[in-house]
């Protein structure tokens, strides 16, 4: 039954309908949240008592951390779904994810490191969390090498869907790393069990930016899709008559 | 029993691909103290992060060729039809490369250490880290090795080696917990349990990944 329903609701031909269908509403609205929230969270919250104004990088610093572990995970579902019920869709969105997992990763490295001169007086630290992140990284760009490296798409895809699932332990890593070791980088702020450590005044618009930065990559992770399954199904006749 | 007699005698022919990598992790550890100025404390400092990466590359040079012979000449599609189990022959085909290569790299490791550190407590606890150490590697290469099948081992090794990077982090953090007496074995058991997970599920997933080589 999940197979039945996985197959008629993945098919390439509905997804790119779909994707025009809504992401104009995706696009536009996400863009109007992550504006409020970064012009709010950088000219209308207080100042940090003991950070300044340097705190204000974390309305780029968390969503981008935020997803850069959660595009994995998603890709982690894809190659899960993709192994078990062959759905070649699941296939097209790992390698769309994986260039835009690998630059937000990258965006949370850049602010985290920006953010750490001020705050701990170094660019860089050997750190748990910031080593596992960076590792996160290079895995982003192991995923692409590994996918570029076949000329058989389908091979390609399976290795790499074998690739992204050995990979996935360390998501969990990145995210304990802050409680298994004892690290400069502060343990997490929001949690969904406790209640968060940041004040409101600073926290609606850090909710907001991440709100606002998830719809903006979905929307890039959309185009990207769009155009893996334009060059892999470009034989197909619907794809004519798409295009 | 017989699979593992044959997996021996299989690498022992091939001298270069066991007798190399034990000689990169000599030329290594005897190469390290020329970079260093000749002074016991310098030497001390540096040597256990050079020895874990040391037994890294050896590692991965020994994982170089675990499989590409046998997809070439056409002995891995026989293997599959085979009846013995395929995950269990990978299984038996690292444990031989471990024993031929990881445990000598282990014993040299604990002679380095011994002639470096002038401790022979401190040397005998790098015993068990370098033997599970060594098995995790081999294992995550062989990983890398059966990814990057035909496209070289260098691909293989690059997309494998941040898994391995962790297990550098707890190596570090092993020898540091052993010389300020604390928490020496939880470390070892950490690795034992990333150990015992990785034996499992490598070669499970070696045989999917070589079997989708050869669809």
């Amino acid at each position: 039954m999940i197979k039945k329903f996985i197959h008629q609701f993945a098919s390439p031909k509905t997804y790119l309908y779909q994707v025009n269908r809504f992401y104009p509403y995706i696009f536009y609205s996400s863009l109007v949240i992550y504006i409020i929230s970064l012009i709010w969270g950088l000219f209308f919250t207080p100042e940090d008592f003991v950070q300044g104004n340097s705190y204000r990088i974390i309305y780029l610093h968390v969503p981008a951390s935020f997803l850069s572990q959660s595009l994995y995970l998603a890709m982690a579902v894809a190659s899960v779904t993709y192994l078990v019920w062959r759905v070649k869709l699941a296939a097209y969105l790992i390698i769309a994810i994986a260039p835009i997992g690998a630059m937000t990763t990258f965006i949370a490295l850049i602010s985290g490191s920006i953010w750490g001169i001020p705050t701990w007086g170094t660019w860089w630290q050997w750190d748990a969390r910031i080593t596992s992140t960076l590792i996160l990284f290079i895995m982003y760009l192991g995923l692409i090498s590994l996918h570029n490296s076949f000329s058989n798409f389908e091979k390609a895809d399976k290795l790499t869907s074998w690739l992204v699932i050995i990979g996935a332990v360390n998501i969990p890593i990145i995210k304990k790393s802050v409680d298994w070791w004892s690290t400069l980088h502060q343990s997490a702020s929001i949690t969904l069990t406790e209640k968060p450590t940041i004040d409101v005044l600073m926290l609606y618009p850090l909710i907001g930016s991440i709100i606002g930065f998830l719809g903006l990559i979905t929307c890039l992770v959309l185009t990207s899709s769009k155009y893996q399954i334009l060059i892999r199904e470009k034989t197909k006749s619907w794809i004519r008559d798409y295009v | 029993m017989n699979e593992l007699k044959l997996e021996y005698l299989k690498l022992k022919k091939k001298t270069r691909s066991w007798l190399g990598p034990i000689l990169v992790f000599w030329l290594i550890m005897l190469a390290f103290p020329l970079t260093v100025e000749f002074m016991q404390d310098k030497l001390e400092i540096g040597f256990f992060s050079v020895l874990w990466i040391a037994i890294l590359i050896s590692m991965m040079l020994a994982t170089e060729d675990i499989f590409i012979e046998d997809y070439n000449d056409g002995s891995l599609e026989q293997t599959i039809i085979k009846n013995t189990s395929f995950q269990f022959l990978i299984s038996i085909r690292i444990i031989v490369y471990w024993l031929m290569i990881g445990v000598p790299i282990s014993i040299l490791s604990f002679i380095f250490s011994l002639g470096t550190s002038e401790d022979l407590l401190l040397s005998i606890s790098v015993i068990p880290l370098s033997i599970i150490s060594s098995y995790i590697f081999l294992n995550l290469f062989a990983l890398g090795s059966a990814l990057s099948l035909n496209k070289g081992s260098l691909l293989g090794a690059l997309i494998t080696m941040p898994l391995a990077l962790p297990v550098l982090i707890v190596l570090g953090k092993s020898i540091i917990a052993f010389q300020l007496g604390i928490n020496y074995l939880e470390f070892i058991l950490l690795l034992l349990g990333c150990l015992s997970i990785i034996i499992i599920a490598v070669p499970i997933i070696v045989s999917f990944i070589i079997k989708a080589h050869l669809e």
